[in-house]
């Protein structure tokens, strides 16, 4: 803020599709150079094309390209790049990445290596977390001794989950009601721990239900200094993966919302946080909230923090990483309206969210003052397996949450992008769902409204108009209502 | 000649019963009357019944793209040789739902299997689905192996024809 020169001269994006654009994005903004690194197989994809320069990556997958930290220190060092942005997911929390782009002379943007691996530890980082004041879910670890065992769940209240401290995939886990089932759900859970993983330890904690999934928006420079950027609320998700995230909270109690974002800062400043971060947590409908993790990285959804604060989480990051600090205080930041993202996926709802593979043959995404659609694609662009299914974010703001939704909804209605089966559809109906607007949200919102949310029937009058629409695309029938082909070139995508 | 489309997993026919002066189809016996009115830009119009529509489109292989009426629709032109096809093999035949690659292979040719057993366990974009037996029956052969690669539609797994099910 207020400099007059950019915080760096030139950084590579060691990430692609729509979050190298989004970092592009400001850098152009800032004068900052971009040096994007890009597969073969993406030469030709939007993020490269709006870099200042791209290099070409090699791997034995796209995936594999990105997760090569040497080769692309090496291309930083090549490109004359000062920094390396990681964006989120690939190397964005591996600290040794982080510590091999120190050593090799560049910045990392993102936080101190050490706090890479005390935050990825869930261990440490939820014992880190309990000594300085944040809450963690109640849990007991045991097994040999079961009458201990179950005394001491018992104390934590109910309802209760076991499950096998090795274990994963539900086996050996349950939920217990009440005290009466406790001690034979334990010797289950005991002897199913043994017979699957080998290790008989056992595990219980606080079950909750209903629970809400809100995360606080960090900022801090490395010096101690600590700012909240608010919360978001990101609890419609479907194969646990979030696909429509708010800021703030709806249906959040003010007092409440203080206390989770006190917590959040208490964590970071701990830390001596360096970056921006997320520290995300578990509500419960009784108001009692649980430490769940802390993402030291950039998040998918920090738009719709962005939207609502009037900030740029990129800038504030490069600055932070140039060492320029922080020149905000937390009074400076304010909540105006309410913004929502919406992620726009290659998938099925249908069948169970399964990906779709296809090509984007036409694409026109909405616009207006308040509407972001970031995506890194172009007509033409390949959607593979290669890498995630997510092909863009709709985040649009309003005044107040339900002029947010409608917005939303009406963005949704317009974004027009075809090649590939999308969510987009399912995204509208969830927005439309009246517990969507009026109720806590939950992370079983998605299965506890699978029925409302499937695809409704059509009125044959409907369907008559969507099916003599799309007769028109297809030759077969041109030939026969029209005598000749309309020609090829007309027809949308016809040489595939 | 009746063309057969399908729209949300619905089969649909439709016939051409008039091409002049206006174009006038029949759709699962009904009567309506298309013409295209003109395009703007990427904008498509067409009067439908007597209502201006205004949609875009896109085409892949026999799947239309559309976007109409602030919704998203894939229509997809059903070939009849294909589907004479489907009749011949049967619901015997596993196919995988998305392109991917095999996790695990959990069933042996030759395994007896009932509706809703997981034959194949397969990964696409990091997310595993089970892809399971239709119907009971017995596993005839399993053309997959773990870390096979295979497209959208490939058969996977194919179970015995019904009638020799008792083998």
């Amino acid at each position: 803020m207020g400099h007059d020169t950019p915080p760096f001269k030139r950084i590579l994006i060691a990430n692609r599709g729509e979050i190298a654009c989004r970092v592009i994005d400001t850098c152009r903004r800032l004068g900052v150079e971009t040096v994007a690194v890009h597969h073969l197989s993406e030469r030709n994809a939007r993020f490269v094309r709006l870099a200042d320069a791209s290099a070409e990556i090699t791997g034995d997958t796209p995936v594999a390209a990105y997760l090569d930290a040497e080769q692309i220190i090496e291309t930083a060092r090549e490109t004359g790049a000062e920094a390396i942005h990681p964006g989120y997911g690939f190397l964005s929390e591996n600290s040794g990445f982080a510590r091999a782009v120190e050593a090799a002379g560049l910045v990392f943007i993102g936080p101190a290596p050490d706090t890479i691996d005390l935050m990825g530890d869930k261990i440490r980082s939820r014992r880190f977390a309990e000594e300085n004041g944040v809450p963690v879910a109640p849990s007991v670890t045991g097994g040999e001794d079961i009458d201990a065992f179950v005394e001491k769940a018992a104390s934590i209240g109910f309802p209760l989950l076991i499950k096998a401290s090795a274990g994963g995939g539900g086996k050996g886990m349950s939920i217990v009601e009440g005290k009466q089932d406790l001690l034979t759900r334990a010797r289950t859970a005991r002897s199913e721990a043994e017979r699957y993983f080998g290790d008989p330890t056992i595990y219980a904690e606080r079950y909750v239900e209903r629970p809400r999934h809100i995360e606080v928006q960090v900022l801090g420079d490395g010096q101690g200094k600590v700012l909240h950027l608010f919360e978001r609320e990101c609890s419609v998700q479907r194969r646990f993966q979030k696909i429509i995230e708010e800021a703030p909270a709806g249906h959040l109690d003010p007092a409440l919302r203080d206390e989770i974002c006190a917590a959040a800062v208490r964590l970071s400043e701990a830390v001596a946080y360096r970056n921006a971060g997320t520290v995300e947590f578990i509500l419960a409908p009784d108001g009692t909230f649980y430490f769940l993790e802390m993402n030291t990285r950039l998040q998918v959804e920090h738009p719709v923090t962005e939207m609502v604060t009037g900030l740029d989480l990129v800038a504030l990051q490069l600055d932070i990483a140039a060492g320029r600090g922080l020149s905000l205080d937390q009074p400076d930041i304010t909540l105006t309206g309410h913004a929502l993202e919406c992620r726009v996926c290659a998938e099925v709802p249908e069948q169970d969210f399964m990906p779709a593979t296809g090509r984007i043959l036409h694409l026109d995404p909405p616009t207006g003052d308040n509407i972001r659609f970031e995506n890194g694609l172009r007509e033409g662009t390949d959607v593979t397996l290669d890498f995630d299914s997510m092909l863009a974010k709709l985040v649009v703001a309003g005044p107040d949450r339900p002029a947010a939704i409608a917005a939303a909804q009406q963005a949704l209605e317009r974004t027009v992008l075809l090649g590939v089966e999308t969510n987009i559809n399912y995204l509208a109906r969830i927005l439309a769902h009246p517990a969507f607007r009026d109720d806590p949200l939950h992370t079983g919102f998605v299965a506890e409204h699978e029925a409302a949310l499937a695809e409704p029937d059509l009125s044959p009058h409907e369907a008559a108009r969507v099916l003599m629409a799309a007769a028109l695309t297809f030759r077969e029938f041109r030939t026969l209502a029209f005598d000749a082909p309309e020609p090829y070139a007309s027809i949308g995508g016809w040489r595939n | 000649m009746k063309l057969k489309l399908r729209l949300n997993g619905t089969p649909h026919e439709m016939d051409i019963a008039a091409l002049r002066p206006d174009l006038e189809l029949r759709i699962d016996g009904r009567g309506h009357a298309l013409r295209e009115t003109g395009t703007t830009g990427a904008l498509r119009h067409a009067r439908i019944d007597g209502e201006d529509i205004t949609y875009h489109q896109a085409r892949s292989g026999n799947r239309a793209f559309l976007h109409l009426g602030g919704r998203t629709w894939i229509v997809e032109f059903v070939d009849p040789r294909d589907a004479a096809r489907e009749k011949v093999q049967g619901s015997g035949d596993i196919r995988a739902p998305m392109p991917g690659v095999v996790v695990s292979v959990e069933k042996q040719p030759g395994d007896p299997v009932t509706a809703g057993d997981t034959i194949l366990t397969i990964e696409s974009m990091k997310l595993q689905t089970n892809l399971t037996a239709e119907r009971d029956g017995v596993l005839a052969e399993i053309l997959k192996s773990e870390g096979d690669v295979f497209e959208k539609g490939a058969i996977v797994a194919r179970l015995q024809e019904e009638e020799d099910g008792d083998a």
